[in-house]
């Protein structure tokens, strides 16, 4: 394939206006220039879409029970149909705000319903992904309270805490097993990595007592239709992941970090934030606002780096929850959270051991009688994704709206053999 | 203007009614959702209508400078929603994922050939990610040295990322003024490299959309200091198969994805990054590693000197794959991008250095850098306004902060003559209505559905959400 739409004849005009009789001329000033590059020879359309279906068709696509940061949830026709228009998918940031109108309210959009869902007061436009997101909550407290150390709640997800451990490393804060006079920020994951519902006003309350900002982890955004929102545990910052609502898993990204954070914190948010306003005849319009944080204008004084964000799945979210509703919302929750607990049941009645002491939501923790890994295989020769190996025996299974009741029978049937 | 919410309660239907009750304690529950029930078809005109607000590629020229706005195949959007990759877990066995990790390590493979480097990580979701990962990784690198170097040094021609990060990690930043010819000038560099800098932070072409022509001699100085030197490779449209970062002295090279390898911007996102390291570094990238064995590929997470982890999972997949099409598209051709690209911003360039102030008397490289202050205070943000009413996209303005009244243009490779020859006119159009009319530019845009938007108003009395008419 070929993208030039420079002819001949147009180069030809093209070099006598510059006053150069070749492109070679231009690359004049690359004193180190390189030999022809060894790639493959170029691919018509045609030949691409082969080579890549035939790629595609390499993976292998079962059925799922396994979360951990990225849910198998259904996706309404919808979303794609808008997100391909070219005017969304072929934009840039929007710094032109009277041909962006489209993108800034969307985003504003976005904004509010992650305060919505989450309870808190103002949200930004969209970070990376759930784990960067978490750690940029990390930076922010530490810098807001000119604090250096950390404090994580077990129950975090293991991918989380390593990308929050090398940001850490970076910025020079340390993760500290004790809340005192030096902790920045409390953090906790809700519902945690192991599914566990738990009430966060003990640990919120002892954040505070600390003088430390209370920070909390979402990874499946669809339980928080059923869940008080973090914000009402006295969360300072809610951060993290947006898949569930209608983004593909598709190997893990790209994907949607959020942040959103409590009134006072509003001028310490990274990323881009899309505020009202009007224009010089009084209608209203949204532009993009609080810039003077941003990397562009105030360089190493700025909040965050943060630059590209994920707006396109901001849109795709804003649009799952516009389509879906509260009603469709709960729907998801409900019936997430009901093959969950029926599998849970099930597994029981077989000999699993339940291991999750407080109510869950649509992940859980079973021990088998025998190794997790022997259970994995049999699950898989039925095609069956069945959970992640926590090791010794014990597994975190996970269920969606996806999951049919055949699903769930097969599961049974498979580690019962 | 309507919101989302504004709509009246309706009937949605996308999954089925569930009546189970939840077994939850109270204290644990949420007594209010207060989202709207949209109908679909109001949904669908919600958003199409919002669409048609926009400017996007699709619709004209989009000669964001640094931006690197060029044309992003259909075909790619395609593939990347092939149910076989959009609809892998990222935690299926490597049995599972053969046909994803071929395409990663293909996709490894390609890039590095492009930048010479001998090592590569695909996991940051963007560029600014990858120079955060850069510099970690450079901490650490000097940290197992015994050196404790707090410096970094970077041209004030750089992109603000380069600052920012610096900062993030806890390095000081030292600012280099570049010279007349947009260099960075040998002797104020020699002054300022000592043996407390970790790392120097070039970005080349530079955000002049000019080479710089003292690489040589800075890559010599810099490395005989023990200090790294690192490429910001957001410009690296000017240089497919033309140069290589890894043959210029560089360590390591960021390269953005979403810019030079077509990825669709997407309002803003998301991108994808590279980040191409000497192998020296190599041990110090993120886990995991894609490998390739005798008959399978798989993850490596054994790496004891990895910084670390900087994602959830492996990195934006989706964005990788979209790059992926675009080099097997051009394959061997690819260096065609870059000419062409060049050519089309010299031929612009050449057309509009009569109209405009040009700083720095030298053919461009993808991009280039104008000034209008001889139209007076106000005059990029006017003539970006006054595009507008001609239907086209305004460059980058005001950036980099070095050139007064700057515009900044990037028309990209995939713009035809015809384009180009009609941006200019319109330029040199609106360069006379400043003179003949400032008034009536200076309130421009006249034709969008709205008139210059007050962004003070927006930061002094802050609206950033909708609310509902109850407490949540």
């Amino acid at each position: 394939m070929d993208y030039v739409p420079i002819t001949n004849k147009d180069q030809k005009e093209m070099l006598a206006k510059i006053g150069i009789n070749s492109i070679d001329d231009l690359v004049g000033d690359v004193k180190l220039r390189c030999g022809k590059l060894n790639l493959p020879p170029p691919m018509s359309e045609m030949e691409l879409v082969q080579h890549v279906t035939a790629l595609s068709e390499k993976n292998k696509i079962p059925r799922y029970f396994v979360g951990g940061g990225s849910y198998n949830h259904y996706s309404p026709a919808v979303i794609d149909h808008m997100v391909l228009r070219g005017e969304f998918l072929t934009a840039y940031t929007p710094y032109q705000p009277e041909v962006s109108q489209g993108t800034l309210q969307s985003i504003y959009e976005f904004q509010s319903y992650i305060c919505l869902l989450t309870g808190m007061d103002v949200s930004n436009a969209s970070l990376y992904d759930g784990a960067s997101a978490l750690a940029e909550a990390a930076l922010l407290s530490s810098s807001h309270l000119r604090r250096n150390h950390v404090f994580v709640s077990k129950g975090l997800n293991p991918r989380y805490l390593q990308v929050l451990k090398t940001y850490c490393e970076g910025a020079e804060i340390e993760i500290s097993d004790k809340i005192d006079e030096k902790t920045a920020c409390v953090i906790a994951q809700y519902p945690d990595f192991f599914g566990n519902i738990e009430d966060l006003q003990t640990l919120a309350d002892e954040a505070k007592k600390a003088g430390a900002l209370f920070v909390t982890c979402v990874t499946e955004l669809t339980s928080l239709a059923i869940l008080k929102p973090p914000a009402n545990f006295g969360s300072d910052i809610v951060v993290g992941e947006g898949q569930s609502l209608g983004i593909p898993i598709s190997y893990g990204g790209p994907y949607l970090g959020f942040i959103a954070v409590k009134q006072d914190l509003l001028k310490k948010l990274p990323g881009r934030i899309v505020g009202l306003t009007t224009d010089d005849k009084g209608n209203e319009g949204f532009v993009l606002t609080f810039r003077a944080r941003e990397q562009d204008i105030r360089r190493e004084r700025a909040t965050s780096n943060i630059t590209t964000n994920q707006a396109l799945l901001a849109l795709s979210a804003t649009i799952y929850l516009a389509a879906m509703g509260k009603d469709g919302l709960i729907n998801v929750a409900k019936a997430s959270y009901k093959q969950a607990h029926i599998l849970h049941e099930k597994l029981k009645e077989v000999g699993f051991e339940p291991l999750n002491d407080k109510p869950f939501y649509n992940e859980f923790v079973v021990k088998a009688t025998k190794p997790s890994e022997e259970i994995l295989s049999s699950l898989l020769k039925k095609n069956i994704l069945g959970g992640i190996n926590l090791g010794e025996n014990k597994l975190l299974v996970c269920c969606t709206e996806n999951n049919s009741a055949q699903d769930i029978e097969d599961y049974v049937s498979a580690v019962n053999e | 203007m309507k919101l989302i919410f504004d709509y009246d309660e309706n009937i949605t239907g996308h999954v089925p009614s569930e009546s189970i009750d939840l077994d939850l304690p109270k204290h644990l529950m949420r007594s209010d959702l207060p989202l709207p029930n949209v109908n679909e078809v109001d949904v669908v005109r919600h958003y199409t209508n919002l669409s048609r607000k926009n400017f996007g590629i699709d619709l004209g020229i989009y000669p964001l400078g640094s931006c690197t706005m060029k044309y992003n195949p259909k075909v790619n959007e395609n593939l990347a929603r092939l149910n076989g990759f959009s609809q892998l877990h990222p935690l299926v066995p490597a049995s599972f994922s053969q046909g994803t990790l071929e395409l990663i390590w293909k996709l490894q493979q390609y890039l590095k050939e492009i930048t010479g480097m001998d090592e590569i990580t695909l996991q940051p979701a963007a560029g600014s990610q990858c120079e955060l990962l850069g510099l970690m990784m450079a901490k650490k690198y000097f940290k197992d040295r015994n050196e404790e170097r707090k410096k970094v040094i970077i041209p004030d021609y750089s992109h603000g990322t380069n600052p920012a990060t610096s900062s993030m990690c806890k390095f000081q930043t030292v600012t280099v003024q570049s010279d007349t010819r947009g260099n960075i000038p040998l002797n104020k560099f020699r002054d300022v490299l000592d043996s407390d800098v970790a790392v120097v932070m070039i970005t080349n072409p530079n955000t002049l959309g000019l080479f710089e022509e003292n690489l040589s001699e800075i890559s010599d100085l810099a490395r005989s200091n023990g200090t790294l030197l690192y490429c910001d490779g957001a410009n690296m449209n000017a240089l497919l198969g033309i140069g290589k970062p890894g043959e210029q002295g560089f360590d390591m090279v960021h390269l953005n994805l979403h810019k030079t390898f077509s990825t669709p911007h997407g309002g803003g996102g998301p991108g994808g990054g590279a980040l191409c390291v000497r192998s020296f570094l190599a041990d110090y990238l993120p886990v995991p590693r894609i490998v390739k064995g005798d008959e399978k590929f798989s993850m490596d997470y054994d790496k004891k000197k990895s910084v670390g982890k900087v994602h959830s999972f492996y990195g934006n997949f989706g964005m990788l794959l979209r790059a992926y099409s675009y080099i097997m598209s051009w394959g061997s051709n690819i260096s065609r991008v870059s000419k062409n690209a060049l050519l089309n911003a010299n031929y612009l360039q050449s057309l509009l250095s009569d109209v405009f102030e040009q700083p720095y008397n030298r053919k461009c490289a993808h991009e280039f850098v104008l000034s209008s202050k001889n139209l007076g205070a106000r005059s990029a943000m006017n003539i970006a306004k006054r595009i507008m009413d001609y239907g086209l996209h305004p460059p980058t303005i005001y950036f980099p902060l070095i050139v007064e009244e700057a515009l900044m243009i990037e028309p990209t490779e995939t713009e035809s003559k015809e384009s180009l020859d009609n941006f200019a006119s319109v330029l040199k159009k609106i360069s006379d209505e400043l003179v003949k009319d400032p008034d009536f530019i200076k309130k421009s845009p006249h034709t969008t559905k709205l008139g210059r938007l007050d962004e003070v108003k927006a930061a002094r009395e802050p609206n950033l959400r909708w609310l509902p008419k109850f407490k949540v």
